[in-house]
């Protein structure tokens, strides 16, 4: 197991300097009014003097290995136009922890809502909870985001009597964006478990568990939702990415000041800088859940054994 | 080896049960009843879809959902288990009354516990009196010794992936006994498995049955496998027992045609050189009300009242009843045919 999960770290570690790499080639292909904030007034001496001040003008392969070497001492450059001149990584320490706190709250909501929503929809199929629950469900995923969280900041803050726009330190003005971002999520773990506990009752060793004598309930958690809960917990981890990263509509409606939209910002400012940075962090984070959750399942589930070569996956 | 003034165990009577599926109601079972005697083994023989298992799992309310019961008894220990509805009532019945042993071994256990867990869910469930972790342990490890399996304290702790088939079938059948069960029921315990080892779970229920006083009712399409460990058998085609005896009063002086077809048909009858035996044709839809005898259609020597009525029982013996008009007294006589008339001569049971 701890060489299989050395290999793999090695892996992951080699999967995010490819990405570095490539966007950082990428990102030397654009155009260069990104490394300038006033590029219209320049003269094309001042243009070549900028470059040469920031080691653009040298060969690829001497720039990629000092950023890289900047990036071990934690440096990413400034901002060139997000805001101006102000190191990437200082803006990054002020908005990351917002949207983390933001994205792991709605997770939290979700798991604690869409967990109980999927097991009781498998636990009472076809009955009114379940098509109550089908209904919701296709509900979140038919109609756009936008509109129902149109409607609960509308009537939320009215119902909460707290302003439209976001204030950090009071805790009522958290709760309508952590519920806007975790009903996308409270749908999908519902759907999901439910629809892999219905594949587990069928399966025989229930109809075993149930010749034993064991009581509904006993059946239903002891061994549908235990076995039905190892292909789940591979998704959680990605879908905490997802939410950290897919807050955009939410954040720029309550005006939260969160990593929602700054990728996108960023690349339509051409500040190379930010985006070099904002890339490896998602990259990161992508990674990371991937892995966890692969070992998540490794500790859920016996037959899958990383340790041994035979088990191969 | 049958002694007919045993109390029933268990008496199925006039048991009618159907299945809505697509809107169509399905006869499955009909009109059936049976007597299963206190510590007999009993073996229920027929093809793919007569009902066997049909009939079994309603013992246990385990029918699926589109089953139902429309009429008749299951008389178990002074109660009706046909007028069970709730899960709450069954519960009494499953495991610590009536057990089953699944056909495949390789999906009946959860494959996220380990064998030991499961069949410690089992003693807690129907022992009470064995107390403390360590208590249900040992008694685990004793389970494990009874079917076979070795070094119990290693094996406690392994998952189902790590058996091999007939090992699962020996933990599957360890768990039905740690139900502490008055009746088995083994729905073809070895079918999913290899020929060599289907012996050898034959022989381990037969010491167990012993052991542990059991009443075994086997489910099975291979007579050969029965032949040695049921005390009875009975036939079943199209939802109906069409013959029902001493295995051997079935084996040795078999008068359904349909007996007489499912036993020329065993591969060990076989002559070399010529084609194996096979039965013609398909079972009835249940679909359609039955009319006549239902396996008139396939029988190449049915006579004409066989289309018409069904017959009703004849008893030949004490033991042995056949439903074929065959053993009217105005009917022609019919030989069976050649190939099973000397099984008695033969070794092909053994």
């Amino acid at each position: 197991m701890a060489k299989y999960l050395i290999k793999r770290i090695g892996r992951s570690l080699l999967t995010l300097a490819l990405i570095i790499c490539i966007v950082f080639i990428l990102m030397r292909q654009m155009p260069i009014e990104g490394y300038f904030q006033n590029f219209d007034k320049l003269t094309d001496a001042q243009i070549q003097a900028g470059l040469k001040e920031q080691g653009l003008l040298d060969p690829m392969p001497v720039q990629l290995v000092n950023f890289f070497r900047n990036m071990f001492h934690g440096d990413f450059g400034v901002s060139h136009s997000y805001r101006v001149n102000v190191p990437v990584t200082s803006i990054l320490k002020d908005k990351l922890p917002v949207s983390i706190k933001l994205g792991s709250l709605s997770i939290l909501v979700a798991m604690c809502l869409g967990i109980p929503l999927g097991t009781l929809m498998a636990r009472y199929k076809g009955k009114f909870f379940d098509k109550f629950g089908t209904l919701f469900i296709v509900f979140i995923q038919a109609v756009p985001a936008a509109v129902y969280f149109l409607f609960i900041q509308m009537y939320g803050t009215t119902l909460l009597n707290i302003p439209l726009l976001f204030n950090p330190n009071n805790w009522r003005s958290w709760v309508l964006p952590v519920i806007s971002m975790s009903l996308g999520n409270i749908a999908y773990y519902g759907m999901w478990l439910r629809r892999y506990m219905v594949d587990e009752s069928n399966k025989d060793y229930v109809n075993l568990a149930k010749a034993k004598g064991a009581s509904g309930n006993t059946v239903m958690f002891r061994h549908i939702f235990r076995n039905a809960f190892v292909p789940m917990v591979q998704y959680l981890p990605s879908s905490f990415l997802n939410t950290v990263i897919g807050s955009i509509y939410v954040e720029s409606l309550y005006s939260i000041p969160g990593m929602g939209g700054l990728l996108v910002t960023v690349i339509k400012d051409n500040d190379n800088n930010m985006v070099q940075a904002i890339v490896l962090l998602y990259a990161t984070v992508g990674v990371i859940g991937l892995l966890l959750g692969d070992i998540m399942m490794t500790v859920l589930d016996p037959r899958i054994s990383l340790g041994k070569k035979e088990g191969g996956r | 080896m049958v002694n007919m003034n045993q109390e029933a165990i268990l008496s199925v009577r006039d048991l009618n049960i159907k299945f809505t599926l697509r809107g169509q109601v399905l006869h499955t079972i009909r009109n059936v009843s049976l007597d299963v005697y206190k510590g007999e083994s009993i073996a229920i023989v027929g093809e793919s879809g007569s009902g066997k298992s049909v009939l079994t799992k309603s013992f246990m309310g385990l029918l699926d959902n589109n089953g139902f019961i429309s009429s008749g008894e299951i008389l178990y220990d002074g109660k009706d288990l046909a007028k069970y509805k709730t899960e709450r009532e069954w519960q009494k019945i499953r495991g610590g009354e009536i057990a089953m042993i699944m056909q495949d071994p390789m999906t009946s256990l959860n494959p996220l516990k380990t064998i030991g867990e499961q069949i410690a869910e089992a003693v807690r469930l129907h022992q009470p009196d064995v107390k403390g972790k360590d208590a249900v342990r040992d008694k685990v490890y004793s389970y494990l010794k009874d079917v076979g399996i070795r070094k119990p304290e290693r094996r406690y702790k392994q998952y189902p992936h790590e058996f091999s088939g007939g090992m699962r079938q020996r933990v599957v059948i360890a768990i039905a006994l740690a139900c502490n069960p008055r009746i088995l029921i083994c729905d073809e315990p070895t079918t999913a498995l290899d020929v060599t080892i289907q012996a050898q779970i034959m022989r381990l229920l037969k010491d167990l049955k012993a052991k542990y006083d059991l009443t075994i009712l086997f489910i099975t399409h291979d007579l050969g496998v029965v032949a040695n460990i049921a005390d009875r058998v009975a036939v079943m085609y199209a939802g109906d027992f069409v013959e029902i005896g001493t295995a051997e009063d079935v084996f040795y002086d078999p008068r359904h045609p349909y007996t007489w077809a499912l036993l020329s048909s065993l591969p060990q009858l076989g002559q070399k050189g010529e084609e194996l035996f096979t039965i013609k044709g398909t079972p009835p839809s249940l679909y359609k009300v039955i009319e006549g005898d239902a396996f008139a259609p396939r029988n190449p020597r049915a006579l004409k009242i066989d289309f018409l009525m069904a017959p009703p029982y004849f008893e030949i013996s004490e033991t042995h009843k056949a439903k074929t008009w065959l053993l009217d007294p105005r009917a022609p006589k019919l030989e069976p045919p050649e190939g099973i008339r000397n099984l008695k001569n033969l070794e092909v049971l053994g």
